[in-house]
This record gives structure tokens, C-alpha cells and sequence, in this order.
């Protein structure tokens, strides 16, 4: 195969391309899937990965981190049950109202999934890895165009090796009544690359929620690339979680792209607590008029953890309106990154943006970096933006403790109030309590504090 | 009972306090009155334990502990308690969540069982009922949003909560209405008991026609100037302060 010149290579950048030699004939997909891939390895192999020079990627340095490649983790063949999804996830987390999708290793697991259940409500879906032999038309839209497509190092990366993952489609006006909860799990001991792309096409005023965590079974070296595209028609609404508690080691790297249709509504929402290195990057396009999003979330860090937030909204047509709410809470020595990306066109008027990104340092070690960036061509719009960062208040935590609370109790409800107003804002309550919990958790505060 | 020796105290290096005596007994009902700046907050800061107010010399004793050996919490279950001048606003946290919290780290420090669900709503909803609060404040988030009366009242609220024996309320008068005064004034009063003291912090002797104290501190330039019965409160609302001073430093 001709690939384009690179002055010079890391030995993970050609490993990276090696990988994609030796299991080319193997991957699933048509022959236009597999042109497809080729087109793909050829923009990563112009591109190689990114590092700080590349202005997207100024604060996580994937070049840097990344030295070797490790097997695709594919036919893993992984034991999973019950104990294992809880023991991965938590059972607040596990035992949530949902349709539940399993990818253990990347591969789809009808065994473990509400197939049956979701198609009795008329929701078209299946193993990506089945569908891209024969893709039906929405599948391959959704793959070959949309919202971040050009230059995107991951999106590039997972469209060459994607091996697993799910395809789904709401048709015209359905509404789910109960999220799709699609569970992506590692595989214990040896490392590996996970490669999965999922699929949502939500048709004219259909309605759902897509719930994906990411848990482990003890991973160990774990390289993930995980990417989903959303396509919503007009009028639909698709509210888009993520829980991401990866083993301590993984190297997380998560897009979730959005077309946003007319008058629609694409909500998303992300906690990440895991991983060593995670890389979480969410697109919104506006391709209608009067589409909404809202993109919140928290980051719960410490140790070396490093976590990177990239969101890039794109304003393409008039009156639409996109929030983003971000909260960090840093210890130790971990690093939180948030990049938030506003572009408004030309003819985009009556665009309403807003930005928020909100760090809470419990260490003088620990760094938040925010990068706001707004790009407007339009004369008729309100955008905003802002970044804090802080220490715990004293004179709250002077307050809580004169109250009789001893200092470590008043810094960790300090600490679940600083995030809670990004859970409390989250439309689904169940959901949102589960998460709160799980962070909770995280903060090592009994659930007592997180309510009466 | 309260003894309070030489008490000298600093805040970013200066001296607030410059030899301050009290002395509270058990069962009486103390007011500090003083112009502005003359030290009362600063006096209640150090009483409750507050980090960045360095006592230098003197002691505290209360119930014959070292207070100063304490950590704020500790106090708090030794049974002081500061109602305060500007309570703090914390977004996040429900009222109510932070009342349980707080009732429940101090019978616990107490050696006392935690209250369950109900009988603690039971207790809350009998004493907001005294104060005229409305459970729905209580579901709000901490003070956010609260006037500045009901903010007041919360204080009050808590105090009856967690049953200290060393109250100290710093100017809980400021910003009340009169009926709101009264409200909180019928709430102090009810807990009078001969078991608890009480140190009463105004800028006004108003507050001191509802609660009626025992004996009447002028605090001036850090150190009690003059102490008295309640008469002399009322003989500095017709004097003023003029005779006390200002410190120079506070004017502003
Ligand atoms: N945190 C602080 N930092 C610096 N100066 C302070 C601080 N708190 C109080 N002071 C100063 O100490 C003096 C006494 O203040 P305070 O105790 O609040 O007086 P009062 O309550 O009697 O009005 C004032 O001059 C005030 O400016
Ligand atoms: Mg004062």
C-alpha cells in the first residue's frame, strides 16, 4: 500500500500501521467497508498521532504517552456474568431500568443483550461487525460523513480497525421509554486494543437515551478507541450518558459525533473517573434550524490520572443554542484538560452559546488547563464562555466544621456540592442519582451526604 | 463556664484583641456590645476556633478544657456554638442535608445514637415550626438565596438542633425586621436553661429589650472598657460609643 511521507515515525506510530497490515484481511466489512479503511489508515498515516504542536491536542501529548501497540483484543472470548458487570460497574450503575447492550472486548454479546426487547419496540439493531458486511444505506451515511470526520486522528484510527460495536436505528417517531445502557468492557490480564464504533440514527421525531460505561473485568494495558456517531433528524431527541471507570493503566480514547437536525435536541453527558491517560471529545453540528444541545459532565481525577474534555460545537445554521457545563475535581497530581470549541457561520444568526468549565484543585500538584475558543462569523449571536479554578473555600469548610462536622466529613460534602449541580441539572433522575452515587463513592462520602 | 484570661489575638499580623477578661458563668446571659471594629466578631471567631486568628497570649477555659487545645469541631461537641454574623451560602448542599449532617457528627462526637429518618424530621419540623420556617427553605440549598432574616433564623435553627451550653450569637439582630426580631428573640429565649451560657453580640441595645442579659460588656480597642447590669446598655443608647472610641485602623 502507497501511504503518505512522514518526516519520521515512533516506533507506536508504525506499530500502529503494522497492526493495521497484519489484521486488514481479518477485519469484518464489504469490500467498499474495507476501501473504506484504507482511505482511513492513509489520513492517519499523514497525520501520525497527535502531540502538542497539533493546537487540538496542546495538553495531552499522545505521542508522548503511547510507546507500544498491543494486540487487537477482538476474540478475546471473555467470561462475563452477572457478577462480572457488577463487580465493573457497581450494581446502582448496573441494576438501572435499561435495554442493556454488552461489548466484552469490543465484541457485541447478543447472549448478554436486550436484543429481542428492542426490536419488539421496532428499533432496527445489530453487531456492527455483522451489519458492515452488508451495511445497510443509514449505516454507511453515518460512517463515511457528519461531524468531525476530516483530520480526526481517532475518528481515523477506529475507521481502519473498528471490530466490534453496535448499530442502531429509532425509526420515524418512536420513543424509548427506558435507555439503551450499552456496557463496554475490557478483558483481564493481557493487553490489548480495543477498537468499537457504535452507530445511532435517530429518525424524524424519534426519542431515546444511549447510556454507555465503560468498565473493567482487570485489564491491564488496555488501549481503547471507542467512537459513536449520532445522527438526529429533525425533531428528535437523543439524550447521550457516559460513565467512563476504565482500569487505572487504560488509554481511553472516546468521540461522540452529533448531526443535529432540525429542531432537535442532542443532550450529552459524561462522567470520567478512570483510566490513566482518557481523551473524551465530543462534536455537535447543527445541521437545522432551532437545534439544541446541552454538553455537561464531571471529571473526578487524581493520582497521575490525566483527562482530557475536547468539545467542538459548530453553529451552522441560524437559532440554535448549545450549553456546556463542565466540573473537575483534581487530587494529587492528576491533570484535567478542557477544551471547548464554539464556531459560529456566517449565516448562523440568533446563535446562543455558553461555556463553562469549573476546577476544584485538592492539591497544589494538580493542574487544570481550559482552553476556550471561540470562532464567530456572525453578527447576531450571544456567546460566552468561562473557566475557574479553585481551592476548597476555608471559610466553608470553618462554617461546616463549627457546625460539629470533623474536617474530612465537611471537605467531602464541600467537594460533592462543588459537582453536584452538573448531576442534579441531568434530566434522567435515575441516572443522574445512580452517577452521583458512583462518584460519590469516588469521593469516599457515604451516600448519606449526597441527600436527605 | 466561660473564663476568658488576657486574651491576646492577631489576624494577618495585627492585634485585635489586647488582653481581653470575661468571665460567663453557667446559666447567665452575657452581652458584648462595642462600636464597630472594636473586636466582638474577632472575640467569636477565637472563641469558635477559627484558623487564621492566632491567639498569642491569655487563656480559654470553658468547663475547665482548654479551649484553645481544640479543634473547631471539637468545640462544636463540646457544646459551643457560634451563630453567625454572615452565615455561608453552599450551593450544592440541601439544607436539610446539612442540618442531619451536622446533628449527627455532634451526637456521635457526643457519645449520643444518630437520630433515624423520621424522628430527626419529627425534631426539625417541631423546632422550624417555633421560628416560623418553612420546610421548603429547608430543601433549599444552604442559605443561597435566603434573606438576610431567615438566614438568621436558620442559625437559630441550628442552635436548637445541636443543644450547645456556650451560645454565642454575633450580631444576629443586624438586618432584622421587628417581627423577624422577635421570632429569633422568642427562639434564644427558649433556650435559656441554667445549664447553658450565653454570649449576646449587638451593635444596638434593641435586641437587649428581648433578650435580657444578665450583665452588659463594652468592648473597645480589644479589651472590655466597661462592664455592667442592663442598664448600661441602655445608657449607651442614649451616650453612644463617642466615650469608647474607635479604632482608628476600622472606619472604614
Ligand atoms: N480576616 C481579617 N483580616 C484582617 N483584618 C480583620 C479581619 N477580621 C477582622 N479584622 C479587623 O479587626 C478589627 C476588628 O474587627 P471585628 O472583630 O470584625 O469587629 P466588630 O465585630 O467589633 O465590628 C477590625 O479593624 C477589622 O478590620
Ligand atoms: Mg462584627
Amino acid at each position: 500500500m502507497e501511504l503518505p511521507v512522514q518526516q519520521f515515525r515512533t516506533k507506536a506510530e508504525q506499530d500502529l500501521l503494522d497492526l493495521y497490515e497484519r489484521s486488514a484481511d481479518a477485519l469484518p466489512g464489504s469490500a467498499a467497508i474495507a476501501a473504506l479503511r484504507q482511505s482511513a489508515i492513509r489520513t492517519y498515516a499523514g497525520l501520525g498521532l497527535p502531540h502538542r504542536r497539533v493546537e487540538a491536542w496542546k495538553y495531552t501529548d499522545l505521542r508522548g504517552r503511547i510507546d507500544e501497540i498491543p494486540p487487537l483484543l477482538a476474540e478475546a472470548d471473555v467470561q462475563v456474568g452477572e457478577s462480572e458487570l457488577e463487580a465493573a460497574l457497581g450494581k446502582a450503575v448496573l441494576t438501572l431500568p435499561a435495554y442493556r447492550i454488552v461489548l466484552a472486548a469490543g465484541e457485541f454479546r447478543g447472549d448478554l443483550s436486550d436484543v429481542g426487547a428492542l426490536r419488539d419496540e421496532g428499533v432496527e439493531l445489530g453487531s456492527l461487525a455483522q451489519m458492515l458486511e452488508q451495511p445497510p444505506a443509514w449505516l454507511t451515511a453515518s460512517l463515511e460523513s457528519g461531524a468531525a470526520r476530516d483530520d480526526n486522528v481517532v475518528i481515523a484510527l477506529n475507521s481502519a480497525l473498528m471490530t466490534g460495536g453496535v448499530g442502531v436505528r429509532l425509526p420515524e417517531g418512536l420513543t424509548l421509554q427506558k435507555p439503551i445502557h450499552l456496557i463496554h468492557l475490557d478483558a483481564p490480564g493481557r493487553p490489548g486494543s480495543i477498537y468499537t464504533r457504535n452507530v445511532l440514527v435517530a429518525e424524524e421525531g424519534a426519542s431515546a437515551t444511549l447510556f454507555e460505561s465503560f468498565g473493567t473485568l482487570g485489564g491491564q494495558g488496555i488501549q481503547r478507541n471507542a467512537v459513536t456517531t449520532v445522527s438526529l433528524g429533525a425533531k428528535s431527541a437523543v439524550h447521550h450518558i457516559k460513565l467512563q471507570r476504565e482500569a487505572v493503566e487504560t488509554i481511553h480514547l472516546n468521540v461522540w459525533a452529533a448531526d443535529v437536525g432540525a429542531e432537535a435536541r442532542y443532550n450529552g453527558f459524561q462522567v470520567s473517573m478512570g483510566a490513566a491517560l482518557a481523551r473524551n471529545e465530543v462534536h455537535v453540528r447543527f445541521d437545522g434550524a432551532g437545534g439544541a444541545t446541552d454538553i455537561s459532565g464531571a471529571t473526578l481525577a487524581r493520582g497521575s490520572q490525566h483527562c482530557d474534555t475536547t468539545l467542538v460545537v459548530e453553529h451552522n445554521v441560524p437559532a440554535c443554542e448549545s450549553r456546556e457545563l463542565f466540573k473537575l475535581v483534581l487530587n494529587e497530581e492528576a491533570r484535567g484538560v478542557f477544551q471547548g470549541k464554539i464556531v459560529v457561520a456566517k449565516d448562523a444568526q440568533k446563535t446562543d452559546g455558553k461555556q463553562m468549565s469549573q476546577a476544584l484543585l485538592l492539591s497544589e500538584r494538580a493542574e487544570f488547563d481550559s482552553k476556550p475558543e471561540l470562532e464567530i462569523y456572525a453578527d447576531d449571536v450571544v456567546c460566552g464562555h468561562g473557566a475557574t479554578s479553585g481551592q476548597i473555600d476555608e471559610e466553608l469548610l470553618f462554617y461546616l466544621r463549627a457546625r460539629g462536622l470533623p474536617e474530612a466529613e465537611a471537605r467531602a460534602l464541600l467537594i460533592q456540592a462543588f459537582v453536584g449541580e452538573v448531576f442534579e441539572a441531568l434530566d434522567d433522575e435515575s441516572i443522574g442519582d445512580a452517577l452521583a452515587a458512583v462518584s460519590a463513592e469516588w469521593l469516599g462520602t457515604p451516600m448519606e451526604q449526597a441527600g436527605p | 463556664m466561660l473564663e476568658i484570661k488576657n486574651l491576646h489575638a492577631t489576624v494577618d499580623g495585627r492585634e485585635i484583641l489586647k488582653g481581653l477578661d470575661l468571665t460567663v458563668p453557667a446559666g447567665e446571659v452575657h452581652a458584648i456590645m462595642g462600636p464597630n471594629g472594636s473586636g466582638k466578631s474577632t472575640l467569636s471567631y477565637v472563641l469558635a476556633g477559627k484558623e487564621d486568628y492566632e491567639v498569642t497570649d491569655g487563656t480559654i477555659t470553658w468547663k475547665g478544657e482548654n479551649l484553645l487545645d481544640m479543634d473547631p469541631e471539637e468545640r462544636a461537641a463540646a457544646g459551643v456554638f457560634l451563630a453567625f454574623q454572615y452565615p455561608m451560602e453552599i450551593p450544592g448542599v440541601a439544607t436539610m442535608t446539612f442540618l442531619r449532617s451536622a446533628v449527627n457528627a455532634v451526637r456521635k462526637a457526643r457519645g449520643q445514637e444518630e437520630f433515624s429518618t423520621p424522628d430527626f424530621l419529627r425534631i426539625v419540623k417541631e423546632k422550624a415550626k417555633l421560628l416560623k420556617i418553612d420546610m421548603a427553605m429547608l430543601r433549599r440549598p444552604l442559605n443561597v438565596g435566603f434573606s438576610g432574616g431567615e438566614k438568621k433564623r436558620n442559625e437559630i435553627l441550628q442552635m436548637s438542633l445541636l443543644e450547645p451550653d456556650l451560645c454565642i450569637l454575633d450580631e444576629t439582630d443586624s438586618g432584622l425586621d421587628i417581627d423577624a426580631l422577635r421570632i429569633v428573640s422568642e427562639g434564644v429565649n427558649a433556650l435559656r436553661s441554667p445549664e447553658r451560657s450565653m454570649l449576646v453580640i449587638t451593635h444596638y441595645q434593641r435586641l437587649l429589650n428581648y433578650i435580657v442579659p444578665d450583665r452588659v460588656h463594652v468592648l473597645s480597642k480589644g479589651r472590655v472598657a466597661r462592664s455592667g447590669g442592663p442598664e448600661l446598655a441602655l445608657e449607651l443608647e442614649k451616650s453612644g460609643y463617642a466615650d469608647y472610641g474607635q479604632d482608628e485602623a476600622s472606619a472604614a
